[in-house]
């Protein structure tokens, strides 16, 4: 039994769960993106950077989303590639506006990609182009472009402009990933 | 270090501006907390050489310049310090032009301080003062005075009156000034700061100020009045790098770097620095380890050397370019120091102690490099080259800088083997082997014979094993194989030539069986070539005589056990002794009812 499976059976979470593991650099907005998939009883409105992780638990046609929200510090990194194996899908979440870090971005993505659990999987993977707000913020072509994501053939991407604080962009990246999840389950079934 | 070793990098390529145009020497650009959120800022001037255009401050967020304000005159170096405990923490930003120092804070200036000037030589004050009185002059005597006194201790209004051409001119220039007296403006050269009670991130510092005239200024981080002040050195020196260690409250070492080629140490409570090392060739730049306090030094000559705080030189190694910078690069996260040697063409090396350890590559040669936190990110070095260039470079999160090369050379001889202590466990056994030393031996002589027997008996069970039969001498080895029920058997032989270079030829075999027993399809095989290290397969068909009689009349034929048997011998040709025979003894047939 993986990590995830226990976390999940000791949750007491049913069978018709769906993981997703929300990864990105430090600061990106991976916990105000989480923060905004909750029901309104349950957002906080206070975010402080995540240490280690937090799993976060909401609901969306039927599904019902564990979403780990992964620590994007340097030293946390590490962490990722331990919950690869058991999940339906990936939110990428990355800060658009920070544009010294976007070959971290290339080289953290490349690495996940190249992961073993990762590179036989065909995994959804929703890129949030977070932050679209900020005034120095690329556009979400110009990140598709700099991360290099028309190589990934093997598998379903998609990729969203996007503002966490607003929730502008998040509807509609979750609505694609949540298709690819279902479709996928369906062909297993 | 191969190259193979080199060719994937271990720092990303982030940004390049080859258009930035900035213009900057060692010590002039920092990484600072700028706003007091964490967000690390890049603080840097451009400096101007011409008298017509001011020199700049720079400040770049990430990898877009966000502040640019021009100052007062041309900067020399650039500090940050937290100056109080006041949250939130904002650092005041120290910028020294001619001789005076610039504080800001959240990128406003604040405060400006100045450094002491100089007091006039005698004669100096004497001639400006009986001016001042007389008002009156002649061009040509004030000349002749001013001559009499070293050019290097004069006033820069007196300096300046000596190099005007015309009498002319210089009657107007002193008829303008006629009514002050000079003063000898003591420029800052260099400066640094020193963490004032305490060891951390936020701790508050004191800045330290290094002057033309080799004075050393320890500054109050509140008010910017002298804690404490020292002359470098006993000799004329004067200081253009300052590194320091240790606590002002507590104890301190101020180490400083003078143009004369010395190296000075000024510690708590003195009032002169003493001098530590001097170097024959020109000093380009210095940094101070953490930790050991080792004292690493570039000089003109291509040449990399480290003194311990004492002084004593430790090594030296030779740069394949010359060097024009050098910059630490701390790497909290594996606890390690190194320093980034920046040289002409823009290759930059990372020496760790005195090995080379890692490379890269400015687009020109470096004029400045920094090391440090950028945004969010922790390692980042932003190098800016004399094309102007700035860079920004990411140390890879996966870099691994544990070198194998490392442990082959050979670092301190001499010291004795680490040999590890008696442990308890140790004393207790060797008590127990001198007390009951009998028990021990003859329990070990039990156990070497049951080990012997042990390894008879398996030699006994393989050699009465059926399967595989071996002569040494002639190497090979000869199993046999029985199929089938009965009455019907094949027996399948196989010789195996075990000699891994000679060839085996001229071998047969023969079957030898009872004919009242058993009939066989052939009872003489020639052997073909056996190629060394391979085996070669032959079979026979048996067939069992399945008469009453038979089996009643010949019991004297079974083999004590009462088993049927064929025999196989091996023969070379025409050598009348086989060189090898076995036994099969064949299974009995099963009657099916
Ligand atoms: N302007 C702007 N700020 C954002 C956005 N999303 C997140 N932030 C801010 O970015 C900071 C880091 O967010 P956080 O969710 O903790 O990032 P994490 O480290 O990836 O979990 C917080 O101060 C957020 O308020 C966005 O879309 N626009
Ligand atoms: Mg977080």
């Amino acid at each position: 039994m993986g990590l995830f499976q226990k976390l999940v059976s000791f949750l007491g979470v049913g069978r018709k769960e769906v993981n997703v593991l929300v990864v990105g650099l430090n600061n990106s907005g991976k916990s105000t993106v989480v923060n905004n998939f909750k029901s309104d009883d349950d957002k906080v409105t206070d975010i402080v950077p995540t240490v280690g992780f937090s799993v976060e638990r909401f609901q969306k046609q039927n599904l019902a989303f564990t979403a780990f929200d992964m620590s994007g510090h340097g030293r946390y990194r590490d962490l990722w590639e331990h919950y690869y194996k058991d999940c339906h899908g990936i939110i990428f979440v990355i800060d658009s506006s920070d544009r010294l870090r976007l070959v971290v971005v290339k080289e953290e993505l490349d690495l996940l990609l190249q992961h073993p659990d990762i590179c036989q999987k065909k995994i959804p993977i929703l890129f949030f182009a977070n932050k679209m707000d900020c005034k120095e913020a690329l556009s979400s072509v110009k990140i598709a472009a700099a991360l290099g994501l028309d190589k990934i053939m093997d598998k379903p991407w998609h990729i969203s402009a996007s503002n966490a604080l607003t929730g502008e962009g998040l509807q509609e990246g979750v609505e694609w990933l949540t298709q690819q999840i279902r479709e996928l389950l369906s062909v297993k079934n | 270090m191969s190259r193979s070793e080199l060719s994937v990098s271990r720092w990303l390529e982030a940004h390049t501006d080859r258009g930035a145009g900035l213009t900057t020497l060692p010590r002039n650009a920092i990484l600072t907390d700028i706003v007091g959120n964490g967000d690390y800022h890049l603080v840097i001037t451009d400096l101007k050489l011409d008298n017509d255009t001011k020199s700049r401050l720079k400040v770049y967020k990430g990898t877009l310049m966000t502040h640019d304000q021009a100052l007062s005159n041309t900067p020399n170096s650039v500090i940050s310090f937290y100056a109080d405990l006041n949250e939130p923490r904002i650092p005041v930003v120290g910028v020294a032009c001619g001789s005076e120092l610039f504080l800001y804070k959240n990128l406003k200036p604040f405060y400006k301080c100045k450094v002491p000037s100089c007091p006039l030589s005698e004669q100096e004050s004497e001639l400006w003062k009986t001016l001042m009185e007389k008002q009156d002059f002649n061009s040509e005597d004030i000349i002749k005075e001013l001559k009499k006194i070293p050019f290097s201790l004069l006033s820069s209004r007196s300096q300046h009156i000596l190099n005007l051409e015309s009498p002319l001119k210089i009657e107007e220039y002193i008829r303008k000034y006629i009514n002050s007296m000079p003063t000898k403006e003591n420029v800052i050269t260099c400066m640094s700061t020193i963490e004032k009670t305490t060891h951390d991130k936020y701790s508050v510092n004191c800045p330290i100020i290094g002057t033309e005239f080799g004075n050393i200024y320890i500054l109050d981080p509140q008010n910017f009045s002298i804690l404490h002040q020292a002359n470098t050195c006993n000799v004329k020196a004067t200081p253009f790098i300052i590194e320091c260690s240790g606590l002002y409250d507590i104890e301190f070492r101020i180490i400083v770097a003078c143009r004369e080629g010395y190296i000075c140490i000024l510690r708590k409570g003195w009032l002169e620095g003493k001098s530590l090392i001097q170097i024959t060739n020109d000093i380009v730049d210095m940094v101070l380890i953490p930790g050991d306090n080792f004292i690493t030094v570039a000089t003109a000559d291509k040449g990399l050397h480290c003194y311990t705080k004492r002084g004593q030189k430790l090594w030296s190694a030779t740069t394949t370019n010359s060097i024009t910078c050098l910059c630490l690069v701390p790497l909290d996260h594996i606890n390690m120091y190194m320093v980034a040697v920046g040289m002409k063409n823009g290759l930059i090396h990372l020496y760790h102690g005195r090995h080379l350890t890692d490379f890269t590559v400015a687009p020109d040669t470096p004029s400045v490099i920094v090391f440090g936190p950028v945004g969010q990110e922790e390692n980042v070095m932003v190098i800016v080259t004399m094309g102007g260039t700035i860079s920004f470079k990411i140390l890879k999160r996966t870099a691994d800088f544990s070198n194998r090369n490392h442990e082959s050379v050979p670092v301190l001889q001499g010291k004795p083997l680490p040999l590890p202590k008696r442990s308890k466990l140790f004393l207790e056994q060797s008590l127990r082997e001198r007390q009951s030393a009998v028990e021990i031996h003859q329990t070990f002589q039990q156990d070497l014979l049951r080990l012997r027997l042990t390894t008879a008996r398996a030699l006994v069970q393989n050699l009465s094993d059926q399967s595989g039969v071996g002569n040494e001498k002639e190497n090979i080895k000869l199993s046999a194989q029985v199929l089938g029920l009965g009455p019907k058997f094949t027996v399948i032989l196989t010789l195996e030539n075990i000699n891994p270079n000679k060839v085996l030829t001229g071998l047969s075999v023969t079957f030898h069986s009872n004919p009242i027993f058993y009939t066989l399809t052939t009872y003489i095989i020639t052997v073909p070539l056996i190629p060394p290290s391979l085996s070669y397969k032959m079979e026979t068909r048996v067939q069992e005589t399945m008469s009453e009689t038979s089996s009643e009349t010949s019991v004297a034929e079974l083999e004590p056990a009462g088993v049927k048997v064929i025999r196989v011998f091996v023969t070379r040709y025409d050598h009348p002794r086989p060189i090898l025979a076995a036994t099969i003894n064949m299974p009995p047939t099963e009657f099916m009812v």
